[in-house]
């Protein structure tokens, strides 16, 4: 949504509160690029508010390095366990009618 | 942008005989994604036993309601928003369903900056900084009620983009972001919390509230 500062005009000063109420906007990148730059200046000037942004992006590191594993193993057992659970539900071998048909 | 209609979802016991439709076609175009469903199952249920179970109920589910499916539309897409809705109403039976209103994700920004500020002082953060972050995320996500979880899974876990998690959620792109907000807050406070129940935090330091950094008056 952004795409960095503005060369010519300076971002408007914010106070530390502001900065931290478009922490999440921020680290999405769902800023318009003015609010962006002002966010942006703000973190390289005060010494407050960096950890908690350093902090918040490490925690949405973590939670995409979180996604679960499904071994091949464990993925054909479950594609077994699923199809066997449609077949009863739908009727065996015949793979029932389709009124399309 | 199309939402899905989440009434069509069929909610009641799965009938005998409930494919309407032919067992060929759903499967074909339906098991391919049985991987991707199984790993948002996992996701959401953080219990591998729950997420196959919610699997089997997904399809089943989905199945039911194969009438209801469009032809242009996508078939993950689709086993997503029934794997959750599924999920939901799971969650429900649990008494662990659990919304508030969402109403000021701005807000939640800021209780999250001035949670971690307070955990800094503590010393509670800069433990957490030392430890595995993905077995306490593991643990954080377990415990998120079920409507801020789908958004957290949907966006942070999985990377969809607002706008496919709230086609996932039947939500507007707003309540995504809310949701989302109200999550990662509530997962951050689970964080400082497996730290402290692990025993690793440090005397408290006192300090006077009045010098917490979010005062409105501190200008760059």
């Amino acid at each position: 949504m952004h795409s960095g500062n503005s060369e010519h005009t300076p971002p408007h000063p914010i106070d530390c509160e502001t900065a931290v109420r478009r922490l999440w906007d921020y680290l999405d990148g769902r800023l318009p690029e003015m609010t962006h730059g002002e966010v942006e200046a703000h973190l390289k000037s005060c010494e407050l508010c960096p950890p908690h942004f350093v902090f918040a992006a490490e925690m949405r590191k973590a939670l995409a390095a979180s996604s679960p594993s499904l071994s091949a193993g464990d993925e054909a057992r479950l594609r077994l366990r699923v199809r066997g659970a449609l077949e009863r539900v739908t009727g065996s071998g015949a793979h029932n009618a389709d009124p399309r048909a | 942008m199309h939402i899905v209609d989440q009434s069509s979802i069929p909610s009641g016991p799965v009938p005998a005989h409930a494919g309407a439709v032919s067992r060929d076609d759903f499967e074909r175009l339906t098991m391919p994604f049985l991987a991707d469903v199984a790993r948002f199952a996992r996701s959401l249920a953080r219990d591998d036993a729950r997420a196959d179970d919610l699997v089997q109920e997904t399809y089943l589910r989905a199945l039911q309601g194969w009438h209801t499916f469009r032809n242009d539309a996508d078939p993950r897409r689709w086993l997503f928003t029934v794997c959750h809705h599924v999920f939901l109403r799971t969650m429900q039976r649990d008494s662990r369903y659990e919304l508030v209103a969402d109403d000021d994700p701005e807000l939640d920004s800021l209780v999250t900056a001035t949670a971690h500020w307070k955990a800094q002082e503590s010393g509670v953060a800069q433990i957490l900084e030392q430890m595995d972050l993905g077995r306490a995320i593991d643990q954080a996500i377990a415990k998120l009620p079920a409507h801020y979880r789908g958004a957290v899974v949907l966006v942070d876990v999985a990377g969809q983009t607002y706008e496919e998690a709230a086609c996932v959620l039947g939500i507007p792109v707003g309540t995504v972001r809310s949701r989302l907000f109200r999550g990662r807050r509530m997962l951050q406070d689970e964080l400082f919390a497996y730290a402290r129940d692990a025993g690793f935090e440090t005397a408290t330091v006192a300090r006077d509230p009045k010098s917490l950094p979010f005062t409105g008056s501190k200008e760059t």
